[in-house]
């Protein structure tokens, strides 16, 4: 692996290299380069995860001539794969050093970061969403029970932003979520549920299900899950994979890829 | 464009318990009969369905805490999907 770096930066494959470094017993980004070769020793790789290719891409977008590696796994690459498409970085300008998605013999229970599902407290499950949750077992609630749960939370939420901040797929310049005109300021939760649909709506062919958002989000509340809805809506209307597809989402294109049923007219050509 | 996102937010809004409260249809302004048609069945699904829970739990809520008001504060027609042909017409 480290061999592998450095060979990387000395044959000039990449200029930089965004990997973890250990420091005060915190596994915390670290970008490697050609001039300071002795500190790949302390390069490690662990559970922990960050979005690299969010920093990569903060850093191309200042300098454009960089070619940058980080270490990935597969979330990672495909949101640099959606970044790709939503043309925020050029193809190959973005190298991935993949390492296991989970380097553990408990693989099969993994939830990315931690090695164990987390479980949760018997309030939570019995008013809210258990976050281990399916799409499929939650289409088993009726619309009441579903809203009561969705509202129990979002009411929870602090605004604090952390699930759009830690986002490897939210590049905009200007957010919707600060739009004084769409999110009402000056109160705690925010609007509910209109900042989490917001979002929700804005992940649409976006979002790469790398669950960095719910693992950020101090309360707990289940955006993977939701995500995974909008996804999975996106998939079905418009058989668009998003992190595995090279076009354009749905919603970037006019016209094409309409599903036919949505035709409220049929148009004699 | 229009068509896929409402056909995209008819999908998701049922997952968060808000289904069967959106509706998109294409009305010109030669088709009275159409408006009329489309508002009346769209005002009786909504008013079957109950009023808006939003208002119900959280407007309260909110107005208590002396918050912004919810932008579901339209309690009367009870329709949450800022459809406003069918407020108007209920």
């Amino acid at each position: 692996m480290k061999d592998k770096v450095r060979d990387w930066l000395e044959t000039g494959k990449v200029d930089l290299f965004l990997g973890y470094k250990q420091v005060d017993g915190h596994p915390l980004p670290h970008a490697f380069s050609k001039e300071n070769l002795a500190e790949l020793g302390e390069l490690i790789v662990s559970p922990a995860r960050y979005a690299l290719e969010k920093l990569a891409t903060e850093i191309l977008a200042i300098k454009p001539a960089l070619k940058i590696g980080i270490l990935g796994r597969d979330c990672n690459q495909r949101a640099v794969n959606v970044l790709t498409v939503h043309q925020q970085i050029s193809p190959g300008q973005i190298q991935i050093l993949e390492v296991n998605c989970c380097p553990s013999p408990l693989r099969k229970h993994a939830a990315c970061s931690t090695l164990q599902p987390q479980t949760y407290g018997a309030v939570k499950l019995e008013l809210g969403v258990d976050n281990n949750m399916s799409v499929a077992q939650m289409d088993q609630f009726d619309q009441e029970s579903l809203y009561s749960r969705w509202m129990y939370e979002f009411q929870k939420c602090l605004k604090c932003y952390g699930c759009r901040d830690i986002c490897p797929v939210c590049f905009c310049k200007e957010c919707s979520l600060e739009n004084n005109d769409l999110v009402a300021t000056g109160g705690l939760p925010p609007e509910v549920p209109l900042f989490h649909l917001i979002r929700a709506v804005h992940m649409a062919g976006r979002c790469v299900d790398c669950g960095l958002c719910e693992e950020a989000c101090p309360v707990d509340i289940p955006l993977r899950l939701l995500y995974r809805k909008v996804n999975g809506i996106v998939k079905d209307l418009f058989g668009y994979e998003t992190g595995g597809s090279h076009e354009q989402p749905p919603f970037s294109l006019l016209g094409e890829s309409t599903p036919p049923e949505a035709e409220p007219h049929s148009k004699a050509v | 464009m229009t068509k896929k996102r409402m056909t995209f937010l008819k999908e998701l809004l049922p997952f968060i318990g808000l289904g069967g409260r959106l509706r998109l249809e294409w009305i010109s302004s030669a088709e009275a009969q159409k408006f009329v048609k489309v508002v009346t069945e769209f005002t009786e699904q909504i008013r079957n369905l109950g009023p808006n829970p939003l208002a119900k739990t959280y407007g309260d809520s909110l107005d208590s805490l002396d918050l912004a008001p919810a932008p579901s504060e339209a309690t009367g027609s009870g329709c949450g999907c800022g459809c406003s042909k069918a407020a108007a017409g209920a």
